[in-house]
């Protein structure tokens, strides 16, 4: 890690009826994986738009390796690669000739334009149908060409917004798996934003998880899980009835239960024992196969986080990923 | 700047070439007015299709209609097709995509143009010449070239400013024929509102002016018209508002 490749400071954007940042703060160190995280609406696009000097933020301010998106949108731009919400690949133009006509906008020259191009189409393994035309391939070789095209410059910055969303498994794991291979090998600071928890938690070496425009918390996935997650407890049995369940939620210093067919999973509070917890089960007749602590699922943690009602239980935090 | 409209503009050649050859995707439709115009009309009119000075009349009218298939998709197709914002996203400045964009458009205008008249030239020659090579002024040629490229370049105009405002192709299509319209009715309002003495004098002085002179003066009004079009549609060109719409 050598700087910050994106500060924020105080981000607001408003629209008519909505403010869709609000207050945001945080800051990416260059030369890694930063997953922003967040359910729909919470205002990663916006943040992407902003950071690329699409749009202007009604308050605040960002910079790009310390240039000011706003009154230098074009600096940023032309440092800057990106996968927006739509593939935006020309789907009457082939494969090699998308990726021609982006390398041409970039300037890059002959020779290099096409060794890149090369490079890139065989490292997706779409080399072989580079004369295609793009309309009539699936959804996820189209991301995976828009991935090349966000790549073609080798920009410091590349933005990725939800690259596997649409996907199916396969598809998403294979994309997931070039993303990875490209970073290492390209060296570049990926922003990269997505619903798939399990993937930011892989590629990320920070995630920063914002919900209605506020940053909610920052940090790595497993720092995240530490400081977040609760201590989670798994008992697995015979005779987990319903009524059993739904006693065991009422249980003082039990935050959370949910049944995984023979198994029930607790989050804990505080310093609750578990042996009482079990003596309270067999107690009810639960033969008891299994008793396992855990640590809650990144998943888990982040559902909890996006979950809790936002009138005041959350605040927003100042976020340093060079902390 | 230069090198990224010629970059856009390459863009949307490769696009074009590709519909064109895409017989069911309205290349039929093309190669029927080509047909026509380059081969059935030149048959027809024989050797007065030189001189005729309905050419001054259709074939900028028809070159402009053509442009103006292809302008009107301008930006409502990128934003219809959503490859608006990537493209917005890219090092490309807001002048060169739209130069490059109305580049496009009038060389298509302009080359389906020349070809036709390529064609027809060499049919007319092919079965009326008599051995003897029939050929039209080169005032004559220059005066057609010039108003069909104004009148491109007016069209393109008129088509970008449609375009950045439409939300999909079909409303930009719906519009922008509504100002064609709008545009081919004017001349005909102009003669049932003005009086029988102006109208002889407007076309005295049009007979005394001659068919090329008056088209040279007519190429030289829609290219001051379009400079002002394409300026204002450069103008409104502003990331940030298309993006959000």
């Amino acid at each position: 890690m050598s700087g910050v490749a994106i500060r924020v400071e105080g981000l607001v954007r408003d629209f008519p009826k909505v403010r869709a940042l609000d207050h945001l703060s945080f800051d990416v160190p260059s030369g890694i994986v930063f997953g922003f995280l967040g359910p729909n609406g919470a205002g990663k696009t916006t943040v992407i738009r902003v950071l690329l000097g699409l749009v202007d933020p009604t308050e605040g301010r960002s910079e790009v390796f310390g240039i000011d998106p706003r009154r230098n949108g074009d600096a940023v731009r032309a440092r800057a690669g990106a996968l927006l919400e739509h593939n935006g690949v020309y789907e009457r133009l082939t494969a090699y000739q998308n990726l021609d006509f982006y390398a041409r906008a970039w300037r890059l020259s002959r020779s290099v334009r096409h060794a890149r191009i090369r490079e890139l189409l065989l490292q997706l393994g779409l080399w072989e149908r580079r004369d295609e035309a793009v309309g009539s391939w699936s959804r996820g070789m189209k991301q995976k060409l828009a991935v090349a095209r966000a790549v073609l410059h080798r920009p410091p910055l590349v933005f990725l917004d939800e690259p596997t969303a649409g996907l199916d498994p396969v598809a998403s794991a294979s994309l997931r798996d070039d993303l990875a291979r490209l970073a290492q090998q390209e060296g570049v600071t990926i922003f990269l934003t997505t619903h798939n928890l399990s993937e930011a938690e892989r590629l990320c070496a920070l995630v920063g998880v914002i919900r209605r425009g506020r940053l909610l918390d920052l940090g790595t996935p497993s720092a995240l899980r530490t400081t977040r997650g609760a201590p989670v407890v798994r008992i697995t049995g015979r005779g987990l009835r319903d009524e059993i369940l739904a006693e065991i939620g009422t249980l003082d210093g039990v935050s959370q239960v949910t049944r995984e067919g023979d198994t029930l999973v607790f989050a804990l509070s505080g310093d609750r024992e578990v042996a009482p917890l079990v003596a309270w089960l067999v107690g009810r007749g639960v033969g008891i196969e299994e008793v396992r602590r855990d640590r809650a699922s990144f998943e888990d943690v982040f559902l909890e986080m996006v979950g809790q009602d936002s009138e005041g239980v959350e605040r927003p935090v100042r976020g340093s990923g060079l902390r | 700047m230069m090198h990224d409209v010629w970059t856009v503009a390459r863009k949307e050649w490769l696009e074009i070439i590709d519909q064109l050859l895409r017989f069911k995707r309205g290349g039929w439709s093309v190669l029927l007015i080509v047909g026509f115009l380059g081969v059935v009309s030149p048959l027809q009119m024989g050797e007065s299709w030189l001189s005729s000075p309905l050419m001054f009349f259709y074939w900028p009218l028809l070159t402009s209609s053509m442009t103006s298939t292809l302008i009107a998709d301008a930006i409502a197709g990128e934003r219809e097709r959503h490859t608006l914002e990537t493209l917005l996203a890219s090092r490309l400045s807001d002048s060169a995509i739209i130069a490059g964009k109305i580049l496009a458009a009038v060389m298509y205008g302009f080359a389906f143009a020349t070809t036709n008249l390529l064609i027809g030239w060499c049919v007319v020659n092919i079965k009326f010449s008599a051995g003897e090579l029939l050929t039209m002024p080169a005032a004559r040629v220059g005066a057609l070239l010039a108003l069909i490229g104004a009148g491109s370049f007016f069209i393109s105009g008129v088509g970008v400013l449609v375009s950045l405002r439409a939300t999909t192709v079909r409303q930009a299509q719906q519009t922008f024929g509504v100002i064609l319209l709008v545009l081919m009715m004017t001349p005909v309002l102009f003669v049932h509102f003005t009086s029988v003495d102006f109208q002889s004098r407007v076309l005295d002085g049009a007979t005394r002016l001659g068919v090329e002179a008056l088209s040279f003066r007519a190429a030289a009004a829609l290219g001051a018209l379009a400079v002002v079009l394409n300026l204002a549609a450069i103008g409104r060109f502003k990331r940030g508002k298309l993006v959000l719409e």
